[in-house]
């Protein structure tokens, strides 16, 4: 008995050694590098002089962070907001077996897996001002579109709306979550003469909770990874007034722009603080409604 | 009404929003193609067009693709110099300059100009309402001067007409070497710098064809990297009992909440100690130690597959590695064909780790190598920019075609926390 | 000294003598010419041009691998050193990403306003040893622009391709608006009353009738006009908006340890940037430029007429060869503000410089290369190539003669001028010109107004100086 126990924990060991090297070398050590670096001066070209918690103490007075914080907070809740609407609402109308069905579910589905650098240029170029379709489009329905990327006001909404252009992926999720709920339970709320919204709130959603928590979680940390699409729609620098300055753009600049490595770990640690009292949150709230049994 | 009620029929009303949304889904995709297909003086215009046209004119039997025609405006000669510096070239002056068989020639020499008078025969009596049009020319490399005609504008025929061009030209516009654009395409991608040539070559040039096997061979070593390792990994915490396994397992989970962003600073530190900055190292080697997604992913598969079938691979004398490889790993084939298309995927759309990580051209990916030829030319050449952007593009799309099961079967599992 | 080349390098005329002989000793030793035995020594040169400018330096590159392959054709034991030009954009960047990683080209070219952050990043090889060793002679360089690459009494980079920046006029428009085009404007306040009378814009009438009328139009309501020509427009390029402080006699920097952003001549600068879309209109203004096309393309701003004035650099005669020849335009340095004589010829001056990264593989190699391009002839072609002037004090008449562009003596000298002004030398220039850039936005947008904003980078930015002045010190403590 005990020497099965001892292969099988050679064994498991053993299946998991790529992980438990990767996960030292590519994960914890370089978590715990950061921390270091973040009580130090780094330029990486030199050597870390130690200073304490002064950069923690710097970033609490530095207006950028707080700017680029509130960007991406902005960034992070509409988009996840707004993506959760529309996905949701695209996979109610195809789950109602439609005909089809499967050309929709492509056609919604194509756009999320445009890479992103291809994406940004594409609706950079038709967020343009002057012969941009977008606005050419608003133009014939009656409405002068805004400045939309030049125009601090929209400059986030715009990259919004690029990311529910993406949304393809969470509807595929939530039809196969609706797909799995037991038509019976509809039944059910026919007979108690429930209305749509009714049974929309009282069946659809809650039977499909567990999906809407990990998806939610899942965007929430990718709205806080905004990078790309500022990067090359609004340039590094965030413009318009530092409109699109996002958390992880602000990083990139002190880190790599500025080589002060010690400042940028300090605010990576920040940003994984932030994701993982999100997430915690999350999970708590996702107890008291989420539904798992069935 | 549509959901949540798939007791009752379909109305087929639900269509109507269906085919709305759609269509503005649609939209910037079809943006994309038709714009990359439209000759470069179409781009930009206001307001835009969709349909790529181009203006055609028949000289002496052959349709000739031209410029936008400009308006003479009022009455000329076409001449042409015996002698002087624009001996033997046509050129279109006033009524006026043109007396006794002599022309008027102005010569700009720095800022101020320079008049003489040379003997010159007259070739055509070009009236005001006529335009000028030139040849339209592709390439911008193209070395020969472009013709130009005046012609009647009624001649002129607008088409709709493609122009696949774009594409070839775009190719050309992402070489890195300015001398080598004029080469004939085939030639210039001959000449292709790629992962396995010698560095500083300088018969060698960066193409379109060295971001293409950059990412080709980073997102083939990640697939293989990923495969192996997670699925090991994932054996190892689902179908071996020991003590330990719950907490790396756990500590898994816990890892997906690390995003990249926050271990950038350190890991380029650690990369820089192994003097993998610079090369295409960083990007596919990690991928090799597993991924904490993937492994959660499969591991998930791998608790669905009865234990009765280990047991009795067990008993017929298979070691754990047999039975991970004969008897889970077959089983397990559309579990690891999902985590094979996201890796790939991820790698082709990858864009932050390439930008810290890469540095000279030689190495660049299709996404870095196009965003710095946007960096450079952004603002301008659309039409070229559209048709780099759908060169990115284009291969997830076929992709999509081809794997569309495991595609949608893939993310639902996934989404839905892996069950 | 033979020849009428000096250039900024001192061949002692033994040394060239010994030369000479042994080269001629190896060519008798060696009758047949053979290959050399050595292999060639490689080097790796980043280069941020593309387009015409890089051809200049591929031109450079080859003449000196040429000249090499000579030299190992007459001495056999010598190995020829090869440059390899590798095209970087965003070098800045990149190059000290490539730098902190351990990885960096053995050459680089570099702008001259990030010297100081990467000198005290500790990203750059201190030149001055080699510098004097080799015979350098800082005097033969305009002092402004060699002044580029030094920074805390250390020289870490040479000018090679030097720019200034002057007004250039549309003369058609001029013309066009009743201006003499040979007068431009010489004081600021004449340049606003110009701008004035070169700005145009279609009228619709309550008829429905359009019509071009010049002048700002501030009765005439945004629905009913539309801009169809800029006289100028301060935000066009805006690549020097962080200088406009300098044509008012402002400054960024006071020292090594002070910020004077919020300096009041800077404050009226961007008070006088604000003038311009308080008068055009903050919507006009976005809208008319966001028609203007990419900057090298004919729909460029000021080349396809639609603003009358720009402040532009010296390599603006090539564009306009390039996008729209005949153009009539003409340059002049940039206008003072009335009663400020002293304030003439102001221009924003700064340089491409060669650099050695710190941890470059071949600083030897890398330097002999510097050595050969800083040379009067080879800087001459260089720069001729790429349409600047060169950093030089001593200039051949030919290079005048053949350039192609006709104001060439003016952005020389504009360049020579005591008024020229280049980025401040500071660590933090990154940072100060991220928050500069952002001020601009505000004040053009008119969300704050200049004192506001300025004497908000004033402070963020001397706390940064403060930070970086306590990071040096900490770091030269130990």
């Amino acid at each position: 008995m005990s020497s099965l126990e001892a292969t099988n924990r050679r064994n498991g060991l053993l299946f998991c050694l790529p992980w438990l090297i990767g996960l030292t070398v590519f994960l914890i050590f370089p978590l715990c590098a950061a921390f270091y670096y973040s009580l130090c001066d780094y330029s990486v070209l030199l050597p870390p002089v130690f200073i304490g918690f002064d950069n923690y103490v710097d970033l609490v007075k530095d207006p950028l962070f707080w700017k680029s914080l509130y960007n991406t907070a902005y960034y992070a809740a509409g988009s996840v907001l707004l993506g959760f609407v529309v996905s949701l609402t695209l996979a109610l109308l195809l789950n109602s077996k439609v005909k089809g069905l499967g050309m929709y579910r492509t056609l919604f589905f194509l756009p999320s897996l445009m890479p992103v650098v291809a994406g940004s240029i594409l609706w950079l170029w038709m967020y343009n001002g002057q012969s941009g379709i977008i606005n050419t489009g608003l133009h014939h329905l009656g409405i002068t579109g805004p400045a939309w990327l030049s125009d601090p006001a929209w400059a986030k909404p715009a990259i919004m709306l690029m990311a529910v252009w993406g949304a393809g992926n969470a509807m595929v999720i939530y039809l196969a979550g609706l797909q799995d709920v037991p038509t019976s339970l509809y039944e059910a709320a026919l007979i108690d003469g429930a209305g749509f919204f009714q049974r929309l709130f009282n069946v659809t959603i809650p039977m499909i909770s567990p999906v809407i928590y990990f998806n939610v979680v899942l965007s929430i940390i990718a709205g806080c990874q905004a990078f790309t699409q500022a990067f090359i729609m609004t340039g590094s620098s965030g413009a318009p007034e530092r409109s699109t300055l996002f958390y992880v753009l602000n990083l990139y600049n002190v880190g790599f722009q500025d080589l002060r490595m010690g400042y940028a770990s300090a605010m990576a640690w920040v940003l994984f603080i932030i994701i993982l009292v999100l997430t915690f949150a999350a999970t708590k709230l996702s107890k008291r409604w989420v539904t798992y049994d069935r | 009404m549509a959901s949540p009620n798939p007791l009752t029929r379909t109305s087929p009303l639900v269509h109507l929003p269906l085919i709305l949304l759609a269509s503005l889904f649609a939209v910037p995709l079809v943006w994309l193609l038709l714009t990359s297909l439209q000759p470069r003086e179409q781009v930009g215009k206001i307001p835009p067009e969709w349909l790529p046209r181009q203006n055609f004119v028949t000289v002496s039997g052959k349709t000739i693709a031209v410029t936008p025609p400009t308006l003479l405006g009022s009455d000329r000669l076409l001449v042409v110099p015996d002698s002087g510096p624009e001996a033997g070239e046509r050129l279109l002056v006033e009524p006026t300059d043109y007396v006794d068989g002599q022309v008027k020639v102005r010569t700009p020499i720095a800022d101020r100009i320079e008049e003489a008078r040379y003997p010159a025969k007259v070739v055509q009596n070009v009236p005001g309402r006529f335009v000028i049009v030139k040849e339209w020319f592709l390439s911008k490399y193209t070395q020969r001067e472009a013709r130009v005609f005046y012609v009647d504008p009624n001649t002129i025929q607008n088409k709709v007409s493609p122009v696949i061009g774009n594409y070839p030209e775009a190719i050309r516009a992402l070489t890195a070497s300015e001398k080598d654009k004029t080469l004939p395409l085939s030639e210039l991608l001959k000449k292709s710098s790629f992962p396995w040539t010698k560095k500083g070559d300088r018969t060698k040039t960066i193409t379109f064809l060295t971001y293409l096997s950059n990412t080709l061979l980073v997102a083939l070593l990640s697939v293989i990297g990923t495969l192996c390792s997670s699925s090991l990994v994932a054996y190892g915490l689902s179908r071996i009992q020991w003590k330990g396994r719950s907490t790396l397992f756990n500590i898994t989970l816990a890892t997906m909440m690390v995003p990249f962003p926050v271990l950038m600073v350190p890991l380029y530190g650690v990369f820089r100690s192994l003097g993998w900055i610079g090369t295409l190292m960083p990007l596919w080697v990690p991928m090799f130690f597993g991924g904490a997604f993937n492994i959660f992913l499969l591991r998930q598969f791998f608790l669905t597959i009865p234990s009765e079938l280990s047991d009795a691979a067990r008993i017929d004398g298979c070691s754990e590695f047999g039975i991970f490889w004969r008897v889970i790993l077959p089983l397990a084939r559309p579990a690891l064909s999902v985590v094979a298309l996201f890796t790939f995927l991820n790698a082709w759309n990858e864009f932050l780790g390439p930008l810290i990580f890469l540095t000279e051209p030689e190495t660049f990916t299709m996404a870095l190598g196009l965003q710095q030829y946007h960096s450079q030319f952004g603002g301008s050449e659309w039409h070229l920019l559209m048709a780099a952007s759908a060169l990115l593009v284009l291969p997830i799309i076929v992709l999509f075609f081809f794997a569309q099961k495991t595609f949608i079967q893939g993310i639902s599992t996934t989404g839905m926390g892996g069950r | 000294m033979t020849g009428r080349y000096t250039g900024a390098w001192r061949a002692p005329p033994a040394a060239r003598a010994l030369l000479g002989a042994l080269a001629l000793a190896f060519g008798l030793l060696s009758c047949s010419p053979s290959e050399s035995k050595q292999a060639p020594r490689r080097i790796t040169y980043w280069e941020k041009w593309t387009g015409f400018e890089g051809e200049a330096m591929d031109a450079v590159i080859d003449d000196f691998n040429a000249k090499e392959v000579a030299h190992a054709k007459q001495d056999l034991n010598y190995a020829p050193i090869e440059v390899e030009k590798v095209t970087i954009s965003n070098v800045e960047q990149k190059l000290l990403i490539a730098i902190a990683g351990g990885s960096p080209p053995d050459l680089a070219g570099n702008y001259s306003f990030y010297v100081a952050a990467y000198a005290d990043g500790g990203a750059l090889t201190d030149l001055g040893p080699m510098l004097s060793k080799a015979g350098f002679d800082r005097s033969a360089y305009i002092d402004h622009y060699m002044k580029l690459g030094e920074y805390r009494g250390k020289t870490w980079a040479l000018p090679i391709a030097p720019a200034s920046v002057a007004l250039l006029t549309n003369k058609r428009l001029f013309r066009e608006a009743g201006l003499d085009p040979e007068k431009p404007p010489v004081t600021i306040e004449e340049l606003d009353a110009y701008a004035a009378k070169l700005t145009k814009w279609e009228v619709t009438l309550p008829s429905g009738e359009k019509k071009v009328e010049s002048g700002y139009l501030p009765d005439v309501p945004a629905s009913q006009k539309r801009l169809i020509q800029a006289g100028f427009l301060p935000g066009e390029p805006g690549w020097w908006s962080y200088g406009w402080g300098y044509f008012f006699g402002g400054s960024l920097v006071a020292g090594q340890d002070q910020i004077t952003a919020a300096d009041p001549r800077n404050i009226q600068a961007f008070n006088w940037v604000a003038s311009y879309s308080k008068n055009l209109g903050i919507g006009v203004t976005k809208r008319f430029r966001s028609g203007f096309g990419n900057f090298a393309s004919p729909q460029n701003a000021f080349l396809s007429g639609k603003v009358a004035m720009v402040l532009q650099g010296v390599w603006m005669h090539n564009f306009i060869e390039k996008y729209a020849p005949g153009l009539q335009w003409g340059a002049a340095a940039f206008p003072y503000p009335a009663g400020h004589p002293e304030l003439a010829n102001t221009t924003s001056a700064d340089a491409d410089v060669l650099v050695i990264p710190k941890d470059s593989a071949h600083p030897q190699e890398a330097f002999e290369f510097i050595k050969y391009v800083t040379s009067q002839p080879v800087l001459e072609k260089l720069c001729l190539g790429q349409q600047k002037f060169t950093p030089l004090k001593n200039v051949s008449d030919e290079f005048f003669q053949v350039h192609p562009n006709p104001y060439i003596r003016l952005f020389r000298e504009l360049g020579m001028s005591k008024n020229a002004f280049s980025i401040p030398q500071t660590g933090i220039w990154n940072e100060y010109d991220r928050e500069l850039g952002n001020a601009v936005d505000l004040i053009q947008n008119l969300t704050e107004t200049p004192n506001v904003a300025l004497s908000d980078v004033q402070t963020k930015m001397q706390t940064a100086l403060d930070r970086s002045q306590r990071i040096l010190a900490r770091r030269n403590a130990k």
